[in-house]
């Protein structure tokens, strides 16, 4: 695939599994957010400005810095939510993992629906862990906090390296790019999906799906 | 007070003048933004578009040619359906006649069946219904995918004409090699692939051949079930399109595949741990695919025996002997490719030695078959000498009955005797004819050498150069067997299959999962007795067999001079060019004017045909040294003179060389200044910008001077002497380890040796694209762009060591018996003493 992979592995406990989901998914999206762009004319444009505020973790020694728009921290809250549920309830040794994808719509003509090309995919891959006694769930407190320390490095690190973004577009594409959905931020288009280990591996879905591209294909 | 309020007051007044990020933050989008190439996501199948559509000449083109094919299918089902049902054949042989009124004469039409019959018949016909459906279905999905295609491909036509700035018109006058510079000088601007900044010329070869790769590599690896013991035909090679085709579904696209999609193995088949299970289910689903075969074997065998005759019959009663031609097998394509290289230049390159070939071929003729055949000729050529002499006189003896059908039977038998009848001007040569195909196929197994004599040889090459009616058999036959050949030798290989993909797929940043021979790395892959020894670190189980890995490097680096490889094929490349190049001038001392004299008198003998190397190789016994000595006339003055000494070699090995030529390249020589001059006035011609090669890597003078469909013909010459070298040392490594036994006993010590050794350096080789650290990236350019894709830690690298460490043992040579180890010079010794001494032929 023509897009960046990069994966970010955490071990956790249970009751850790949204604060630490929130936290990695909130740096991310921090640094692939703008303001909203307002248009002068085609081709030139202004950047509004992103507040950004401290999130402390109830449950992990740990803070994280996110963008203050509380739209966009619920639509994240619900998709770790569903993750979470779907965590807790397929009953298995608790492995899962969670993927933001970038993504850029590029307009096909007609008889095609547009495509949606993604260009990173950050995968979360999450182990939940169950601890015995309280003693162990202070040590697993710090831990967790320090991995997650090393984690928002780690993104910031490959956030800082010189490589592909989608270039900045005119009036007409810029839905192209941004989710311009939000009010007071514009991030880069994404998409959240997660899977919970027993159903990975390829849908029925996608598998026809393939089936029928690669009969299509020359 | 008062003084404080003002100041606070000017400052709050200066700032509402330029509330925040407004005017002073004005972006502009800059104007490249526009381009929709930017980032493209499925660039396998995109380089593949783009490469299809170069080779088929343009958009036009392509259309035509796919509008006639659904035209000819939609032909061919209904005229055999008319045919089969339509045609009254009572009046058409006139066992019935017709009671016409004005005229006697039976016309086409009489013998049509009115329509209503015809439909009643037809409707009648379970059989015919059945197979007007499947085709109707068939043929409905073919023009579904014709329109797919016809819109992918408007898109590939814009990139041309848009990104690439090249106007259909004009494609058919550009290489590939310059499509794929223009497409890697784009890549700055557009960004196509986003993970790199650069693409370099092996990464669009990567995506466009990643599955063939494979597919070369397991057939050198003998992999791949396609050669049989068979109890009557003894040794064959049985490898049609519907095999393959099936091999393809199996691995890489069919539902359930190996790959998850075009550029990445599933993630479970990458690692060890389960692999007898996987290879339980890989052995499960060949087996439906098998079954799947089999009960679609009547449709597929229908379609196959149709389109047969359709295609090939006309051109049958044509030209009767091309049945009697040969042409490449399919398993000679797959065996003689290299890593890495397209169709279009393994087609130039293998029909570059069919000439050679055929006559070599020809040059065994069974002496009881030619008396037969010149007998059974003699009598078929009187009698059709009588009836066309008869003919002539009066044409109605062509009406009597079955006159005509005779005169075309016997001509067809005629031609049939004709092919076994040998020419009375042939020369029996074949070791040096064998010499020139090897120049252009530049594989072929060892124990040929010396041997091209024997009849097993000869048999041997016939795999790989089969007449086109064994062909066309085969592929009728394919239906049947190809199912028993999933089911029952297939299957069995599933686990090394298993191993197979998990061994040898590296994940290359950029491209993808790729087979890790068409990495092409001497240290990984590389064969001792290929040059690569003491480079290389490979196990057997890891050595490319053939030497295939560095004849397709050197062939990739020759082809592509722009492409930097990395430091240590660098070393080998040019490591090579200078012994080649040493050899020559050693060589060359004293003996020019000698050896000119003879391969000028020689080619003057010859009429055409690459019959100048073949003298140039007389020269002298078929020592190294000696080689040289007959080749460096024309070697060593294209690398120190230049270009139209290059030149001259082309010609004395391309096929239209004439005796002339090397005569003229020989007073060449003679006036270098007159070269000198003339090169520059080459270069301003051809100095389009665009085509100004580099000279990479030192290779040779001439290359920046010539547009790049000259340098591809230079570079085919190129890679044709310097397989040949490569051949002819492999050949003196081998054979000058006089007591071979003992060699083995070294070899065995070593590799004993080499086994501890191996203990500590396999997970650093294994592991090769990995070791870059951002560190040692500035000392290892390339290795960065080769750096196994781990994660955003470094840590993860660390457990892809752990993960790859135990990978060699499992599936690797040490399942392997340990004879196996030694087997490249072994199987060449039993087969000399399997030889009939007896069978030996002299003109």
């Amino acid at each position: 695939m023509n897009c960046r992979s990069e994966v970010l592995e955490v071990s956790v406990e249970g009751r850790q599994v949204d604060e630490a989901m929130l936290a990695l998914l909130h740096t991310i999206l921090l640094h692939r957010s703008t303001g909203k762009f307002h248009y002068k004319k085609e081709g030139t444009y202004s950047i509004g400005t992103v507040g950004t505020q401290d999130v402390d973790c109830d449950f992990i020694d740990f803070t994280f810095v996110r963008v203050s728009s509380d739209e966009l921290d619920r639509v994240i809250r619900k998709a770790v939510a569903e993750f979470k549920d779907a965590l807790g309830s397929s009953g298995g040794d608790g492995m899962g993992q969670i993927s933001l994808e970038f993504f850029q719509k590029k307009k096909s003509r007609w008889p095609f629906s547009d495509e949606c090309i993604p260009w990173e995919v950050w995968t979360i891959k999450v182990n939940v862990v169950d601890l015995a006694n309280e003693y162990e769930r202070q040590i697993c407190r710090e831990k967790v906090g320090e991995k997650l320390g090393e984690k928002v490095i780690n993104v910031v690190e490959v956030i800082n390296r010189h490589e592909y973004l989608p270039k900045m577009p005119t009036q007409s594409e810029v839905d192209n790019v941004f989710d311009t959905s939000l009010k007071d931020v514009q991030p880069y288009l994404y998409k959240i999906t997660y899977q919970i280990t027993d159903s990975l591996g390829t849908s029925v879905s996608t598998t026809m799906r393939r089936l029928i591209k690669d009969t299509l294909a020359l | 007070m008062a003084h404080f309020d003002t100041e606070y007051q000017r400052l709050e007044a200066s700032y509402s003048d330029s509330p925040p990020g407004e005017e002073n933050l004005l972006v502009h989008v800059p104007e490249g933004a526009k381009s929709q190439w930017h980032h493209i996501e499925n660039l396998d199948l995109f380089f593949q578009r783009v490469y299809n559509l170069h080779q088929k000449n343009g958009f036009t083109c392509m259309l035509l040619g796919e509008i006639f094919e659904l035209v000819q299918l939609v032909f061919v089902v209904t005229f055999t359906v008319f045919l089969a049902n339509c045609v009254d054949y009572d009046i058409l042989f006139a066992n019935k006649f017709v009671n016409h009124t004005d005229s006697s004469k039976v016309t086409l039409p009489d013998a049509f069946l009115p329509v209503d019959v015809c439909s009643a018949r037809i409707r009648d016909n379970v059989l015919v219904i059945f197979i007007l459906i499947i085709s109707g279905v068939f043929w409905l999905h073919r023009l579904v995918k014709f329109f797919y295609n016809v819109c992918c491909y408007w898109e590939i036509r814009s990139f041309y004409t848009n990104a690439l700035k090249m106007c259909m018109a004009d494609l058919p006058n550009f290489t590939w090699q310059e499509v794929q510079s223009r497409i890697i000088e784009i890549q700055k601007e557009h960004q196509i692939c986003i993970h790199k900044k650069e693409l370099t010329e092996l990464d669009i070869y990567h995506r466009i051949l990643r599955f063939k790769n494979y597919m070369v590599a397991m057939v050198n690896k003998s992999l791949l079930p396609v050669r049989f013991r068979l109890p009557l035909l003894g040794d064959s090679v049985f490898y049609t399109r519907g095999l393959k085709y099936n091999f393809e579904l199996i691995f890489f696209w069919g539902p359930g595949s190996l790959f998850e999609n075009e550029w990445s193995l599933k993630a479970e088949y990458k690692r060890g741990g389960n692999r007898l299970d996987l290879a339980e289910r890989l052995s499960s689903r060949i087996l439906w695919i098998g079954v799947a075969n089999l009960l679609l074997c009547p449709v597929v065998l229908v379609w196959q025996t149709l389109h047969a005759f359709f295609s090939y019959t006309e051109v049958i009663k044509r030209e009767p002997g091309s049945l009697g031609a040969r042409g490449w097998s399919l398993y000679g394509r797959c065996y003689l490719r290299h890593f890495n290289e397209l169709d279009h230049e393994l087609a130039s390159r293998l029909n570059k030695g069919y000439k050679a070939s055929s006559k070599y071929m020809n040059c065994f003729v069974s002496p009881l078959l030619a008396v037969v055949a010149k007998n059974v000729a003699f009598f078929a050529g009187s009698i059709l000498a009588v009836l066309i002499a008869l003919t002539i006189y009066d044409e109605d003896v062509l009406a009597v009955e079955h006159v005509l059908s005779s005169i075309t039977l016997l001509g067809v038998c005629i031609t049939v005797c004709r092919s076994f009848i040998p020419d009375k001007h042939m020369v029996f040569c074949p070791e040096q004819l064998l010499k020139v195909i090897l120049a252009h196929i530049h594989y072929m197994p060892d124990h040929w050498q010396g041997n091209a004599h024997r009849y097993e040889t000869r048999d041997e090459f016939a795999q790989l150069f089969q007449y086109k009616a064994v062909f066309i058999l085969e592929e009728l036959l394919s239906p049947l067997i190809t199912p028993f050949i999933l089911i029952f030798c297939l299957r069995r290989k599933s686990l090394e299959i298993i191993d197979f993909f998990r061994n040898f797929t590296v994940e290359v940043v950029g491209v993808g999962d790729t087979c890790s021979f068409a990495q092409m790395d001497v240290r990984q892959h590389g064969h001792p007795a290929w040059m690569s020894a003491g480079k290389t670190e490979a196990s057997i189980y890891q050595q490319a067999e053939d030497g295939k890995t560095e004849l397709s490097l050197m062939h990739f680096a020759i082809t592509n001079p722009q492409w930097q490889p990395p430091r240590e094929s660098t070393h080998f490349i040019s490591q090579l060019k200078e012994k080649v190049h040493r050899e020559a001038t050693a060589g060359q001392q004293g003996t020019v004017s000698e050896a000119h004299a003879l391969a000028s008198t020689h080619s003057l003998q010859s009429e055409s045909e690459p019959r100048s190397l073949i003298a140039n190789l007389l020269a002298g016994p078929p020592s190294l040294a000696s080689l040289h000595l007959g080749r460096e006339a024309s070697l060593i003055n294209h690398l120190s003179i230049g270009m139209s000494e290059g030149a001259s070699v082309l010609r004395s090995l391309s096929p239209l060389s004439t005796s002339v030529h090397l005569r003229h390249s020989y007073t060449t020589t003679r006036l270098p200044r007159t070269d000198h001059a003339a090169g520059p006035g080459a270069h301003a011609m051809a100095g389009s910008g665009t085509d100004a090669h580099t000279v990479s890597s030192g290779s040779s003078a001439w290359e920046g001077q010539l547009t790049s469909m000259v340098l591809s013909e230079y570079a085919s010459t190129e890679m044709s002497i310097h397989a040949l070298y490569m051949h002819e040392l492999h050949k003196q490594q081998s054979h000058g380890e006089l007591s071979r036994h003992t060699w083995h006993r070294q070899e065995s010590d070593e590799s004993d040796h080499d086994d501890a050794e191996a203990a500590r350096h396999l997970p650093r080789s294994s592991t090769f694209p990995c070791t870059a650290t951002p560190n040692q990236e500035g000392a290892a350019l390339q290795s960065s762009s080769q750096r196994r894709y781990g994660g955003t830690t470094d840590t993860l690298c660390g457990s892809h060591q752990l993960q790859r460490t135990p990978r060699v043992p499992m599936g690797g040579w040490s399942e392997a018996p340990p004879v196996s180890r030694h087997h490249d010079p072994v199987p060449e010794e039993e087969l000399e003493d399997k030889l009939p001494p007896q069978i030996h032929k002299v003109t």
